[in-house]
């Protein structure tokens, strides 16, 4: 009954609603109603042509795979300046069965004359064996791990610390933890390879500036100022970074870590500081240029350093507030996605730091024998030296010659002369990726165990080798 | 944060609209909200359906067009900083499946608001302006672009 009498009702109503409503009502909801068809009809389009299959079997016929391995150069400098190094590296090195002077390497401190380092590593493979099989976040973390975060968190005076198990992944990963695609990085020209790639991989717009050279970094950050004037909103958006080194490997120069620290506080940048060589070289307890120069640490945001330099074990660490640091705990790639550092090392690298807190003169020691090294190592007739003169790391040049490849070529014969005379001196090696390739030069690191004879003896061997072969 | 994933993934901010799941809870949804704004007495039945028809499309332009990015720092380095998760659908292509359904609900809604209105004038208005408000945006010829540069960074 109820039925028959509400179903004409509502086609009634129905009627009533189209036929009262006014045309461009009607107008509007038809033409909806057709644009509802068309969508459900219209087909996606890829952007691409679709191919006939003679045209296809075309382009798999032209296909051919490249080789897994191509023709290698049998002059490739990888497969001609080879050196054998046997036994440990310490004050000395033996190179191709030659004993010498060690003045290549990156152990500053000399850290061999301790045996209680390899013994604490020794009983640490005893207790957990040689690999933490597995990432910090995935079964990796050992309790030396832990205490290691906590010791570099005190004794860099920091909240927190976070340990990477390999020192190039360290900053490589932490710049891309916090710097995205739409920020803007200033990193100065001579910026060691970790840094570049850092920068590369976090694929934001980067300007570099001139090396050491305050005045171009803050004509930059003017011109970026200007920009930023013009657009408010998307500033307002936009994150500035500032990447430097304490002491530049590529050049031995200590960076300018004051005026730094004034443009970041007038141009609000936040500033990383990469400590690769400084830490554990400078400063009065070696913390790093922030305490050579007096720097507040709270004026650095994040600090990265190695620990394979001048701990000489494996891995860097960053350290800085607890956000900071949090942040790269599941961030920072090479923290999430790489195994950690051996447990044996995390130990070698802990009575390391005992050794640094216990010991403090050692920085001292490097110091002076940085110094005396830049005061005799003047006086070349054919190579210019350059870098700080407490720097650990420096570099000496050829006078007068431009070309690099001429340089390369002398260099590189100085080098394997001075082995032969017992002194190991490394030519400084760069890939031809590098952003900005560095004057060739041969590098100079300062162990501090040599005597004022090593020195003198070095500058005589150095000397006599480079006269001959200019 | 996708672990070890080899080859192509999904942008994870925008492939979970793909499910049937989600159209199945977005149907009851909106149809819980309208049954419970039906029962209120004080409001009439084209009032009740002009309010279900407004909170969906306002809720539709701020999930949609205004907010960007993803809620989680991703290891895309920011390749999704800018843009709404209408642009992030199937990595911006063009009248997707997904798009097709989103772009069709609130044309049916009006239609079906316009119908239980009785095409009453003031309705009508209302209901057609907040339906431009999220039919244009979800043009081709808008993808990506601000208009007066309102919501750009």
């Amino acid at each position: 009954m109820l039925q028959t009498e509400s179903t004409p009702y509502i086609f009634s109503e129905l009627y009533n609603i189209i036929f009262q409503a006014p045309a461009y009502v009607l107008f509007l909801e038809f033409s909806l109603l057709l644009l509802v068809v068309w969508i459900i009809i219209h087909k996606q389009s890829n952007g691409e042509k679709s191919l006939s299959k003679e045209e296809r079997e075309e382009i798999i016929r032209n296909w051919k795979p490249e080789p897994l391995v191509t023709e290698i150069d049998q002059n490739h400098p990888a497969l001609v300046n080879n050196h054998i190094i046997d036994g440990t590296v310490g004050k000395y090195i033996t190179v191709d069965g030659i004993k010498c002077l060690n003045m290549a390497t990156h152990n500053y401190l000399g850290l061999e004359e301790y045996p209680k380092i390899k013994e604490s590593a020794i009983n640490c493979i005893q207790k957990y064996g040689v690999g933490s099989c597995g990432p910090r976040g995935f079964y990796g973390t050992v309790d030396v791990h832990l205490e290691l975060e906590e010791r570099l968190a005190k004794f860099m005076d920091q909240e927190e610390a976070v340990v990477y198990s390999y020192a190039f992944s360290t900053i490589a990963s932490a710049i891309p933890a916090y710097s995205k695609r739409t920020d803007i990085i200033f990193a100065d020209e001579c910026v060691n390879f970790a840094i570049q790639k850092g920068i590369d991989a976090s694929r934001s717009r980067v300007v570099y500036f001139k090396h050491n050279d305050m005045r171009d970094l803050e004509k930059k950050l003017i011109e970026q100022h200007k920009l930023d004037l013009k657009n408010p909103k998307k500033a307002a958006k936009t994150r500035r970074f500032l990447v430097a080194e304490g002491i530049y490997v590529n050049t031995g120069e200590m960076c300018p870590l004051r005026e730094l620290v004034e443009l970041r506080s007038k141009y609000k940048l936040r500033l990383f500081l990469d400590e690769t060589v400084s830490f554990g070289t400078i400063g009065q307890h070696g913390r790093g240029i922030t305490e050579l120069l007096c720097v507040d640490k709270s004026e650095v945001d994040l600090i990265s350093a190695s620990l394979e330099n001048a701990v000489e074990s494996i891995g860097g660490f960053c350290v800085g507030s607890h956000f900071i640091v949090e942040h790269q705990r599941l961030s920072g790639l090479g923290y999430c996605f790489s195994a950690s550092q051996p447990p044996f090392l995390t130990q070698a690298a802990i009575s390391a730091l005992d050794i640094f807190e216990n010991e403090p003169k050692i920085f001292n020691q490097l110091n002076d024998t940085a110094e005396k090294v830049d005061e005799q190592f003047r006086y070349f007739s054919k190579l210019e030296l350059r870098g700080h003169p407490i720097s650990p790391v420096k570099h000496l040049y050829l006078k007068d010659i431009d070309d690099s490849d001429k340089c390369e070529k002398i260099l590189r014969k100085i080098a394997d002369e001075c082995i032969k005379k017992g002194l190991a001196v490394a030519y400084s090696e760069y890939l031809p990726v590098e952003k900005f390739p560095p004057r060739r030069s041969l590098r100079i690191t300062i162990n501090r165990l040599l005597t004022e004879d090593d020195i003198t003896n070095a500058f005589k061997i150095l000397e006599e080798v480079s006269k001959s072969v200019v | 944060m996708i672990a070890g994933d080899h080859g192509r993934i999904k942008n994870p901010n925008s492939c979970w609209t793909e499910s049937r799941g989600f159209y199945l809870f977005y149907f009851i949804f909106v149809t819980v909200f309208h049954l419970i704004l039906l029962s209120l007495p004080f409001i009439t039945t084209s009032m009740a359906w002009t309010i279900t028809n407004l909170a969906h499309n306002i809720s539709h332009f701020y999930f949609l067009h205004i907010i960007k990015g993803t809620p989680w720092i991703s290891t895309d380095e920011g390749k999704h900083i800018r843009e709404t998760h209408w642009e992030q659908i199937d990595d911006g292509a063009q009248w997707s499946r997904q798009r097709k359904i989103l772009f069709s609900i609130p044309i049916i809604l009006f239609l079906l608001t316009s119908l239980y209105t009785k095409n009453n004038e003031m309705h009508f208005i209302t209901n057609f302006i907040s339906l431009i408000f999220v039919l244009l945006p979800k043009l081709p010829s808008f993808h990506h672009r601000r208009l007066f540069d309102i919501n750009k960074y």
